[in-house]
């Protein structure tokens, strides 16, 4: 911990110096004093709560859906090889593509508002969801299926007794990950056309060169970042006591 | 704990039709297959790709006396897996009848029990929950559930890690664990694929001793699948040596329960036996 502590007063000191003996351009580089200076600006001014809780409010949202919608797919994919074989080529081609890109015609279709921001993070977050969910039944131990084949257990027992709980570590890897990415896409979309959120703020301060403002707002969002991984850590760890340490 | 079981056959080696011929009946009785646990008549396996000369099984008629310790001894691909999977319903074979405990394999499951070379324990189970998974398929309650469990624990010697996950076990202690799992369902007919192969030497010596004193308690017929002769020789009342699908010979095995393993194995009864049969498997 003192050793984290340490590396952090570092890097603040070293980009200090950096700003001080103006290493780089001025404009660019901002003093951390500069950069503080302004999230106290954004604190003060009101701007930073509801720029903040529409950003939070997309990335859960559209990690809610994906989760729902993500985990059935995934798990029925893989409960049933001959759809899995059907739509394993197009789930590997939409997951190969670019979904960042989808996000002006997103904005098209819903608008721009919430909902916009919420389909193009449910677009990147969906598929890592579903192919967690799907490689979480599949890495079922088989000796434990053919076991409980032979006790006589019903599909809906194999599958409430065995193949959701061994799939619940690689599904909340899939969540953890999609947390990310569904902060990732909302903020990606905020700043493309956005009436509120981080990433319009970015956007906005970014247009009038206000880089300590910038700064100060992608502090906020790897706080925010920071904070939701930590969260699920600690829901991951009460959901799978079980585990080894 | 008080080993019951004793040596019901005569020694000698003998060709297949010689055991159908002088099956006896069952001393434990308790199945529906009036005497037989199970039986294999003309049974024959082919998978895809295989050749039509090379089947997995070719023509074999088996059959298993109650309260019998039956072991398949074979190389690697000579059919011992496959028997046991036509035995418990996951396989159908191509030709023959299949009887077990009187019927077919899928309606016996209840009565059945299997072991693997690995345990199989679910990681988020403690040992108790473990054993309590094939009661909850036969629909048990929970009190009925905890009480069985915690008691065949016991009876492994495993009464002091009931709330353990398998991960706080040693590789022995998950094993006694999937051998309470198998025995507190009070199976018929235990079918067994090498459960002991994964085990170092000395627990595996332990574990067969504890599997043959639990064992000895019940009226269950038992059918082993192993690559190790000695073990076999060890706990069988009848070795059925398999090559190619076929079986090669049958083997009664003389010697009197209860088996005292680690005095056995030392024993010349023994070495003559296991040196006669590594003759006949060469």
């Amino acid at each position: 911990m003192a050793a984290q502590v340490l590396l952090f007063a570092g890097f603040i000191g070293l980009w200090g110096l950096a700003a001080r003996f103006e290493i780089g351009r001025p404009i660019v580089v901002r003093s951390p004093a500069a950069v503080w200076n302004a999230l106290r600006d954004l604190v003060a001014s009101g701007q930073l709560w509801p720029h903040t809780w529409s950003t939070l409010q997309a990335t859960l949202i559209a990690l809610a859906l994906a989760a729902v919608i993500g985990v059935a797919t995934g798990l029925g994919l893989a409960l049933s090889p001959t759809l899995e074989r059907i739509v394993t080529p197009y789930l590997s081609a939409l997951n190969a593509a670019p979904r960042i890109a989808f996000g002006p015609v997103f904005i098209i279709i819903f608008g721009i508002g919430l909902s916009s921001k919420v389909a193009l993070a449910f677009s990147v977050v969906i598929f890592v969801v579903i192919l967690n969910a799907r490689a979480g039944v599949h890495a079922a131990d088989p000796d434990v299926v053919r076991l409980m084949e032979v006790m006589g257990a019903s599909r809906r027992a194999v599958f409430t007794k065995l193949l959701f709980p061994v799939a619940i570590p690689s599904i909340f890897a899939g969540l953890r990950l999609g947390l990310i990415y569904s902060l990732l896409g909302v903020v990606t979309s905020e700043m493309i056309a956005a009436r509120e959120g981080l990433g319009q703020l970015v956007a906005q301060y970014s247009g009038n060169f206000q880089l300590d403002y910038v700064y100060a707002v992608i502090a906020v969002l790897i706080v925010i970042g920071t904070l939701l991984n930590a969260i699920a850590g600690v829901v991951e760890r009460r959901l799978l006591w079980w585990k080894a340490p | 704990m008080t080993v019951v079981k004793s040596n019901r056959r005569q020694a000698g080696l003998g060709h297949p039709s010689d055991d159908q011929a002088a099956t006896p009946p069952a001393p434990g009785g308790g199945t529906d297959g009036g005497g037989v646990a199970f039986s294999l008549e003309g049974v024959s396996v082919s998978f895809p790709g295989s050749s039509a000369n090379h089947p997995a099984l070719d023509d074999v008629s088996l059959r298993c006396r109650d309260g019998e310790f039956l072991v398949l001894v074979g190389r690697s691909g000579s059919g011992k897996t496959t028997i046991l999977n036509v035995l418990s319903g996951l396989l159908e074979p191509d030709a023959g009848e299949v009887s077990i405990l009187g019927g077919r394999p899928r309606a016996a499951r209840p009565r059945m029990g299997f072991m693997f070379a690995r345990d199989a324990l679910m990681p988020w189970r403690t040992a108790r929950r473990n054993v309590e998974l094939g009661l909850e398929i036969l629909g048990r309650s929970g009190g009925e559930r905890r009480e069985a469990a915690t008691s065949m624990l016991e009876r492994v010697g495993l009464g002091h890690a009931v709330n353990r996950l398998p991960w706080q076990l040693s590789q022995g202690m998950r094993q006694r664990v999937a051998l309470a799992r198998t025995w507190v369902r009070q199976p018929k007919l235990l079918l067994m694929d090498e459960p002991f192969s994964a085990l170092d030497a000395q627990t595996r010596r332990e574990s067969q001793q504890v599997f043959l004193e639990t064992w000895a308690g019940t009226s269950a017929s038992v059918v082993l699948v192993t690559h190790d002769l000695t073990e076999a020789l060890l706990l069988a009342d009848r070795l059925v040596l398999l090559s190619a699908g076929r079986i090669l010979r049958e083997v009664e095995i003389p010697f009197e329960r209860p088996r005292d393993l680690d005095q056995l194995v030392v024993s010349q009864e023994f070495r003559d036996l296991e040196r006669e049969l590594w003759e006949l498997l060469r």
